[in-house]
């Protein structure tokens, strides 16, 4: 796509609303989008100026059983928090964190835990403007390793006063076809852990507080291995591959 | 079942849904639901011609609209649009990785005959205003933008439900936004 050309980009736009461009054309669509605050505005007129085509169809009786399948699934996604318009700064501090900590996690954990305070503290400072709400905030850090040889392999942290994220910091877990790693939680004396949904190997998940069944000291996280699709069960099924609890800082 | 014309008028705050959805309030989801479902049904329906299929789709796109919500910014435009548009792609997605070459069976012909015209009394001045600006596109610029919506069709499928090459195809769809974007402005 030729982005300079204002006609080419409100039908690259368009045909992207329309669903004509090929798996790779819709991918660079939206990686080009991410960057581009025109290119998104033109998306979303095109998703309004479309969406009158949907009227020429009748409306069709779902199952009454629908809704119930979607509500049981919804534990298990994680939702993708906005990104804040100072994101600029606030990545570059996590990147910064996740390079030292993938250096640190070979090191005792005891150090690491002295570390991180000073990494949450400094690298992933708050924007300017929201500090004052923070400060009020506790903070937490859980450090997750694994059971069979005690390395560190992800971190969870706090992230501003809304949220926390789950972070790869060391040598993850080889993960089979056919599984999937489930992220999940319990606060200390909770009856059950709760799913935060489904992770794959080096991604960055931020789950909303409002989402925990709490956050407290010794709130235990930890990572299992499941079939594709998460757990058959309202609980982990298979076996533990990182597992640690939350210290307030 | 969702009274048919309720969707028309403007009494569900769409935008306000997807703010709450993305803050993990689950009603909102549910309102969403039982506003758009039927219809949303009726879309995917038309794109993968299975009804249990649809579904499937219709409960995996009511999942990602749960787990993308927070990138919903309504400075940029409807939240129905934006539910539709995920929607839409998650079936296109279906369609395409489970059967690439489209079946235009018996239940196809049955979706075709219920489908009304655009001269309905029924639409809203938006919905009027883009069949009032696609009457006045040529009819194959009309076909592929109307065939791509509706049926979720590729550039080669309309290309060669038409005996046409996909490059006019494609030149047809660009060039047919293009001028029903300057109609709409």
């Amino acid at each position: 796509m030729n982005t300079q050309d204002p006609n080419e980009r409100t039908a690259e736009a368009g045909e992207y609303v329309l669903g004509t461009l090929n798996a790779a054309e819709r991918q660079a669509f939206e990686a080009a989008m991410a960057r581009d605050e025109g290119l998104r505005r033109e998306a979303y007129a095109w998703q309004d100026r479309l969406l009158g085509l949907t009227r020429r169809l009748q409306p069709v009786a779902v199952s009454p059983e629908l809704w119930a399948r979607i509500a049981a699934r919804l534990s298990g996604v994680s939702q993708v928090v906005a990104t804040p318009a100072r994101s600029g700064a606030a990545n570059d501090a996590l990147w910064s964190s996740v390079q030292f900590w993938r250096w640190l996690s070979g090191g005792a954990v005891a150090a690491a835990m002295v570390m991180s305070v000073l990494l949450v503290r400094t690298l992933v400072a708050p924007p300017a403007g929201v500090e004052q709400a923070q400060v009020e905030a506790p903070r937490y850090l859980a450090v997750l390793q694994s059971p069979d040889n005690a390395a560190t392999g992800w971190i969870v942290e706090t992230v501003g006063t809304d949220a926390i994220r789950l972070v790869q910091v060391g040598e993850g877990a080889t993960i089979p076809q056919g599984k999937t790693m489930q992220f999940w939680t319990k606060p200390e004396g909770a009856a059950g852990p709760t799913s935060l949904g489904l992770v794959k190997p080096g991604q960055v998940v931020v789950v909303p507080k409002g989402q925990l069944p709490g956050l407290a000291e010794r709130t235990l996280f930890e990572l299992t291995l499941e079939p594709a699709g998460g757990s058959p069960y309202n609980k982990p099924s298979g076996p533990i591959l990182f597992v640690g609890k939350a210290v307030r800082l | 079942m969702t009274d048919p014309s309720a969707s028309l008028a403007g009494d569900f705050d769409h935008e306000a849904a997807l703010e709450a959805c993305a803050r993990g309030e689950r009603f909102a989801l549910r309102a969403l639901y039982d506003r758009e479902a039927a219809w949303l049904m009726a879309v995917v329906l038309r794109i993968v011609r299975d009804h249990e299929l649809a579904q499937d789709v219709l409960q995996d796109a009511f999942l990602q609209i749960w787990q993308k919500a927070g990138t919903f910014r309504r400075e940029l435009g409807s939240g129905r649009g934006w539910v539709y548009t995920v929607v839409r792609h998650r079936a296109l997605d279906e369609v395409r990785r489970v059967r690439p070459e489209v079946n235009l069976g018996d239940n196809y012909q049955a979706l075709a005959e219920a489908l009304p015209t655009p001269e309905r009394e029924d639409l809203s001045h938006d919905e009027a205003a883009l069949a009032h600006c696609l009457s006045l596109l040529d009819d194959p610029k009309r076909q592929c933008v109307i065939d791509a919506f509706v049926e979720g069709h590729t550039h080669e499928q309309i290309a060669s439900r038409l005996s046409k090459p996909v490059g006019t195809v494609k030149s047809w769809i660009r060039r047919g936004l293009i001028a029903l974007k300057e109609c709409l402005s």
